[in-house]
């Protein structure tokens, strides 16, 4: 258990470091969900600052779940994940809005996330969700814009 | 007698233990996993397997993911003017990837014009396949289901859906009476292919199945059909074809979800009179004619079995247990038409 950790903060170390070496813009792609996001997206979360209130709800309810907390305060930055998944969220959305972090598969590769951490997160996103008072419907616009990153991020 | 009842209650109490065993150890356990997002392992259908009401689902039962193992029990009540039909089951999944289901029907057939004749040949002395007023009906149904390919829920890019293959084995207790009814088998097997997926975006799951079934009403009377003529090898057919199910389920919120489904049904028992001690009624109609009843025998003829239709709202309030309520619409069974009705379900998640 020790020695996995430290192989996974290893691991971790390094796809930050991958991720400071590549170009900030084109790190990640927007998905393409098939029936398309409605433009109004980004709207019906409130704009950029709804966004943002939303990611910072989302990393609450990650924080209170012991079945994935421990995760962000071993290998996370909160206040820069905030910040990048605000952008990332947005982008998704539709928005004109730069993602300036790291792609999904390198900032994940190597945390070996299980099915079920991916779906604690999720259960987070839709707390976070009912939260702000997004409605169930524009939520579920943002969870199909994201699910395609299921591929890259469960790794185990 | 004594020994036999201590003898039960001690198979009984094992299986208490090892229940209450499951549940306590299961947060501990390294196997156990409860992970599934709400709702998304969907509920419990009559056959036992996971799916809606009556339509299996590729999606593997219980709220496992592929990091272990979940198990649940079902119970089901439908009322329709026909029958009255109570299912108890429970399926584990494992993995995410093989479901197994067990599934146990009780049923009380409510066919007036049956019963008016069994009471008649009753009076008459003459045994048939059915009590008057006391026509139940039990039936086990043994089920495995196995996912092939494709992930329902996170693959919102692709048209590609979750595709899984089953296998329901149903064996019908109550061989008189599917007899009487005109069915060939009590036993049988069906094999189903079904493949479903959520489309996020418009917040529905949509699930097409196609299942390969010799059954009358999903086996509850009976699979194939005899010729109406004596009981005799070589005039019964109980020949297998592929019929479409589909179910459609809109999530109105993360926890609750309204929708339809269809199951196609087959002709089997279609135009077939009900058989009485092996005979089809135009044998007793001087009988029934003699004592001013000659009508009958129209009314004893079978109608095409109904496609089987429904609408359901499904609420899971927690991982450990949902509710469905349904309104039925199963046609006609047997010698009864229009058979609307109720239906409630629940699932419990351990
Ligand atoms: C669709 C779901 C997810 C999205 C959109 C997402 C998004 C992000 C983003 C934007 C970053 C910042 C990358 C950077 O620093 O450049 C990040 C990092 C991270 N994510 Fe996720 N993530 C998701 C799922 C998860 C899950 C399920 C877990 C664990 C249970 C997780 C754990 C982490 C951790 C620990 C980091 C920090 C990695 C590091 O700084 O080395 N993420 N994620």
């Amino acid at each position: 258990m020790k020695v996995s950790k430290a192989k996974l903060a290893i691991a971790a170390g390094t796809a930050l470091m991958i991720a400071s070496l590549q170009p900030a813009f084109a790190a990640e792609q927007k998905t393409k969900p098939i029936l398309g996001i409605p433009s109004s997206a980004v709207a019906s979360f409130g704009g950029e600052y709804g966004v943002h209130n939303w990611v910072e709800s989302l990393f609450y309810y990650i924080m209170l779940d012991n079945r994935i907390n421990y995760i962000f305060k071993e290998f996370g930055n909160v206040e820069r994940q905030i910040a990048l998944n605000t952008q990332l969220e947005q982008m998704v959305l539709g928005a004109k809005v730069e993602y300036q972090g790291a792609s999904m598969s390198a900032a994940h590769a190597d945390l070996g996330i299980t099915m079920t951490q991916f779906n604690a997160v999720v259960e987070a996103a839709y707390n976070a969700c009912e939260r702000n008072q997004i409605p169930y419907y524009s939520c579920n616009h943002l969870i199909a814009a994201l699910a395609p990153f299921t591929r890259v991020i469960v790794t185990k | 007698m004594n020994r036999a009842h201590t003898n039960k209650w001690r198979g009984l109490r094992g299986v208490a233990l090892l229940l209450a065993g499951l549940a306590s150890g299961a947060a501990h356990a390294d196997w156990y996993n409860n992970g599934k997002v709400l709702l998304t392992g969907g509920v419990f259908t009559v056959d036992g397997a996971g799916g809606g009401g009556a339509v299996p689902w590729a999606t593997i039962s219980g709220y496992e993911t592929r990091d272990g193992i979940n198990a649940s029990a079902g119970f089901t009540y439908v009322n329709v003017p026909a029958l009255q039909d109570s299912v108890f089951g429970v399926n584990i999944g494992f993995y995410d990837r093989l479901e197994l289901s067990y599934a146990s029907h009780k049923l009380s057939l409510n066919l007036s014009n049956l019963d008016t004749v069994a009471l008649l040949l009753n009076t008459l002395g003459i045994g048939g396949g059915t009590d008057p007023w006391n026509s139940t009906l039990q039936m086990d149904v043994f089920g495995a289901k196995l996912r092939l390919f494709g992930d329902a829920v996170y693959t919102s890019d692709s048209w590609i859906p979750q595709v899984s293959i089953g296998g329901l084995y149903k064996k019908n207790h109550s061989e008189a009476l599917v007899h009487t009814l005109g069915a060939d088998k009590t036993k049988d097997w069906e094999a189903y292919i079904a493949a479903t997926k959520i489309f996020f975006p418009i917040s529905t799951l949509v699930n097409v199945a196609a299942r390969y079934t010799a059954a009358n009403e999903i086996g509850l009377t009976g699979f194939g059909s005899c010729d109406s003529r004596l009981l005799t090898q070589g005039d019964c057919d109980s020949k297998k074809e592929v019929r479409w199910e589909v179910s459609i389920a809109h999530l109105v919120a993360k926890n609750t979800a309204i929708g339809a489904e269809w199951q196609q049904h087959g002709n089997n028992l279609d135009g077939k009179s009900v058989k009485v001690a092996g005979l089809d009624l135009t044998s007793i109609t001087d009988i029934l004619g003699s004592i001013g009843l000659g009508g009958l025998s129209n009314t004893l003829q079978q109608k095409k079995e109904g496609d089987w239709y429904d609408i359901f709202m499904a609420y899971a309030p927690n991982k450990n247990i949902s509710f469905v309520v349904a309104y039925l619409m199963l046609g006609n069974i047997s010698v009864s038409q229009d058979n609307n009705g109720f239906y409630f379900s629940t699932h419990l998640t351990f």
